[in-house]
């Protein structure tokens, strides 16, 4: 058999392999599942309620909050500053500026912290960065920083100074615990994060 | 992990050595093969000699191969390749008025200007006519400019068109150029030059 024709029978093999493979096998997912065990046992996304209440309380502007439960829930309440993201349309395009981006640091919240957390390993198998996770949730926060306990009387002062904190913060964000007054967070309508993105540079055209 | 360039693991000065290599890479194979000849280029229309669809049907087969195995050993994403816009009325024309270019000329541009670089005069001209049609073309462009747009596409696929993976278009692109291969060579005993 000449070299010529066994080029052509290897050529056509070829095209038989790729006419059989399924389409589109590269990875959507940046992270591997080993990678993804890593970060979720560093768990480095999670920040905790009262490391909120200090971001809301010193208007850090790097601060975003993201609503992800369902918009009637959003209606009904919301933290301050927060937009709404539902989990359902979090990988709609319209939102891809928001979770997709290296400006803001997000802080994804829900209920508890499933919903949020769900969220956030989605994003962060995409590779997206700067999206964290509010430890607790909205539960989690009524429970400490808007009706934050007195802790007994034999607590360490570390427990007391945090006490202290967040009944200022519960009274900043209208709680019960209020009483110490620190001036309110007026928090502007949160707006997209003005990201340049790297055009997709034009491949010169090819040819002879 | 690719494509290098828009992922930017290779950057843009690197991109451009690397492009200034490839090309003095890609001319000197051209020269090499004889494709500075504009009789051996004419002799694709002729039918004497079919070595020029030969090499880049062969070397578009085995960029579209790469690509697709690449793609599914994880190795690039294809998403992120530039896909030249379709303008369907434009490239009609131009297709027509390019092939018109080859048989009078006998180069396509690349290969005169590799015939340039070796001292061919009518490679020169050549290039003096390439010149002067860039020029026509971008001085009367407003006037061109409705027919230039017209039938535009986007992006496009001919495997999205017809709605097949683009496994399956590569199969038959395949296919299409072997029967193509196997057409030249009956063209070149056909019509059989000894001279040229």
């Amino acid at each position: 058999m000449s070299v010529k024709n066994i080029i052509f029978i290897g050529l056509l093999l070829l095209g038989v392999v790729i006419a059989m493979v399924p389409e589109n096998t590269t990875m959507p997912y940046k992270l591997t599942a080993e990678e993804m065990l890593v970060e979720v046992q560093g768990a480095a996304e999670m920040v905790t309620a009262d490391e909120v209440a200090h971001w809301l309380v010193s208007k850090d502007p790097s601060l975003q909050l993201i609503d992800v439960r369902t918009p009637d829930e959003f209606q009904k309440f919301h933290m301050e500053g927060a937009i709404n993201i539902p989990i359902s349309v979090i990988l709609k395009d319209e939102y891809r500026d928001y979770v997709d981006q290296g400006i803001r640091m997000n802080v994804m919240y829900s209920n508890g912290t499933i919903g949020s957390h769900q969220a956030w390993m989605i994003l962060r198998q995409l590779g997206f960065e700067n999206n964290y996770v509010m430890q607790g949730g909205l539960n989690y926060w009524f429970d400490t920083i808007m009706n934050p306990q007195k802790p007994a009387s034999t607590s360490p002062n570390e427990e007391f100074a945090k006490y202290d904190f967040r009944k200022a913060a519960s009274g900043v964000f209208g709680g019960g615990g209020g009483g110490v007054a620190l001036t309110a967070p007026t928090q502007t309508k949160a707006e997209k994060p003005k990201i340049k993105r790297k055009k997709k540079k034009k491949a010169p055209a090819g040819g002879c | 992990m690719g494509p290098l360039v828009p992922q930017e693991i290779i950057g843009a000065d690197w991109n451009l050595l690397i492009a200034f290599v490839i090309g003095i890479g890609f001319g000197f194979v051209l020269e090499q093969a004889g494709f500075s000849s504009s009789r051996k280029l004419a002799g694709m229309f002729y039918g004497y000699d079919t070595v020029v669809l030969k090499v880049f049907f062969t070397g578009a087969i085995t960029a579209m191969l790469g690509l697709l195995f690449f793609s599914l050993f994880g190795w690039i994403d294809l998403n992120l390749i530039y896909v030249n816009p379709t303008f369907l009325g434009s490239a009609i024309a131009g297709g027509v008025i390019m092939g018109a270019g080859f048989i009078i000329g006998g180069f396509c541009p690349g290969t005169s200007v590799c015939a340039a670089a070796i001292g061919k005069i009518d490679a020169m001209v050549f290039l003096g006519g390439i010149f002067l049609g860039i020029l026509f073309f971008a001085e009367g462009f407003p006037l061109l400019k409705d027919f230039y747009m017209s039938g535009s596409m986007g992006p496009l696929k001919v495997s999205d068109v017809f709605g097949i993976s683009g496994g399956v278009m590569a199969f038959l692109v395949i296919i299409a150029a072997l029967i193509m291969f196997k057409l030249g060579e009956l063209a070149e005993k056909r019509w059989p030059r000894e001279e040229y």
